[in-house]
């Protein structure tokens, strides 16, 4: 199964989907990843912290600017890709597989998930 | 409504990402900020800046005119040299930053930004009362193209320009056959040329010029990497490092204001006054301790306190650093060298004042 056939996505471009029991992985789609550019830095939450579903988690900057990155679901962080704060230019490489930015626990209903959508229905959404 | 260039088709056939820069729709990138910045500082870009204003003034008063406009004096400028000037209001505030270049007898053209052109004639309206000067708007005449890079005058050589040619000046010539006014400046802090042409033949210049970069690696070159070059090379932008309550001197650009220039001007009062007894504030050169990124508008602090605010912020590609430009209070121990902090969603980041420019300006490249 391709990634965009498992993820769910935001309408502020963050991507979604269930890894294992309960866990979730959320990054930014590539749509979002092209329209800002070179990404220059980032800044990820500590593990442990929890967010309620639209509440900023990260922060990501291009060269010409500073975006907020919100959470498409409740959860509680328990694990961040320390890699692409290191290189944040992976992001622009690939935002799905080495591109991923943090892993969480569900904390919230999963009926959460209904306000998002498939790639193909986010995809047509930007059009 | 948006305008646009007469290369605006041009740019989105090329695959470029539009936005809109001070009421023009203009390509922002075209693949990378970052690759097109490299280009520039290693080969040659080139750039389409024909958004940027330009105004002919002549007559019998042009000389006077421009004194009384500008704290430079205009008298010393020669025929076909240029000269970067501001235009203070009667505060010494700047309503513009601009070029001027004589170009004939009793004859200046004026080159400004973009998003100033209306301010700009307008107060040039306020203050030719009783002179006999016409002042010429034909920015909607021409199109201005940019090659800039350490290759550039190689390049525009076999292009049958005539490159031997000082910084800052200007002159009627000859690229690839079509007829335009080179002028030796820009906006990267490397070696280039501005090429002013009649907007018909904007296009064919600008697809030649692609043309005859190939072997040296040309690539056509968006505004964001125009921002993060002038941010190197220390160039103010205006709107963001000047503007109507900055004046030149607390804009670091005292070298731009001769101290012995006879004729009054706008402002000449409190600029003087400001040369001579200092300014409350000051423009600063910040290069961040660590990852993060000092951008316009966040505040900048010392020991505790709030002493000034980030005007101009951002990444340096050829550094590898993230660099700054800002006002501060003028306190003494607010100098080279010492440690700042800047505010940074909720958190305090140190970073330290240096010289400016933050890379060296390239010289001329000489071709023979």
């Amino acid at each position: 199964m391709s990634i965009t056939e498992k993820i769910l996505c935001s309408k502020t471009h963050e991507y979604i989907y269930e890894d294992e029991n309960n866990t979730y992985v959320i990054g930014l789609t590539d749509y979002a990843v092209e329209q800002l550019g070179d990404i220059v830095f980032l800044e990820l939450p500590e593990v442990g912290t929890e967010f309620k579903k639209g509440e900023t988690f990260a922060t990501i900057e291009s060269v010409k600017a500073a975006s907020e990155i919100y959470m498409p679901i409740s959860g509680k962080i328990l694990e961040v890709n320390n890699e692409v704060v290191e290189r944040p230019e992976l992001l622009n490489e690939d935002s799905y597989e080495k591109g991923w930015l943090v892993k969480i626990e569900r904390t919230g209903d999963e009926a959460e998930l209904g306000d998002l959508m498939e790639y193909e229905d986010y995809k047509e959404e930007l059009e | 409504m948006t305008k646009e260039t007469f290369l605006h088709d041009k740019h989105v056939k090329l695959g470029a990402r539009m936005v809109d820069f001070a009421g023009w729709h203009m390509p922002v990138q075209y693949t990378s900020i970052i690759e097109e910045h490299k280009t520039v500082r290693e080969a040659v870009g080139l750039f389409d800046v024909s958004h940027m204003g330009e105004v002919f003034v002549s007559g019998k008063d042009s000389l006077p005119f421009l004194n009384k406009i500008v704290p430079q004096d205009i008298s010393k400028l020669s025929y076909e040299k240029a000269i970067y000037c501001q235009l203070p209001n009667k505060n010494g505030g700047l309503i513009d930053d601009l070029i001027i270049y004589k170009i004939g007898l009793l004859e200046y053209l004026i080159i400004c930004n973009a998003s100033r052109i209306d301010e700009d004639l307008n107060w040039m309206v306020r203050n030719k009362k009783g002179l006999d000067v016409k002042i010429d708007n034909q920015s909607h005449n021409y199109s201005l193209l940019a090659v800039q890079g350490p290759k550039a005058a190689e390049m525009l050589q076999t292009m049958g320009l005539n490159t031997n040619q000082n910084s800052f000046t200007i002159r009627p010539a000859k690229v690839a056959g079509i007829k335009l006014l080179a002028s030796r400046t820009g906006y990267t802090g490397e070696d280039g040329f501005e090429l002013l042409v009649e907007n018909e033949f904007s296009e064919e210049l600008f697809d030649k010029i692609l043309e005859a970069g190939k072997p040296f690696g040309i690539k056509p070159i968006g505004l964001g990497a125009r921002d993060t070059l002038r941010l190197e090379a220390a160039l103010h932008l205006y709107g963001n490092d000047l503007d109507e309550n900055t004046t030149p001197i607390e804009a670091g650009l005292s070298w731009s204001v001769p101290i012995d220039k006879e004729t009054d001007y706008n402002g000449k009062e409190v600029i003087m006054n400001q040369i001579k007894n200092g300014v409350d504030k000051k423009l600063i050169g910040l290069k961040m301790l660590d990852k993060n990124i000092a951008r316009h508008g966040y505040d900048i602090y010392y020991n505790g306190e709030k002493i000034g605010v980030i005007t101009s912020g951002g990444i340096s590609p050829s550094l590898n650093a993230n660099i700054a430009l800002g006002y501060v209070k003028n306190i003494e121990e607010i100098c080279t060298g010492a440690i700042v902090q800047v505010m940074i969603r909720e958190k305090l980041h140190d970073a330290e004042i240096v010289k400016r420019p933050f890379v060296t300006k390239r010289n001329l490249v000489k071709i023979n």
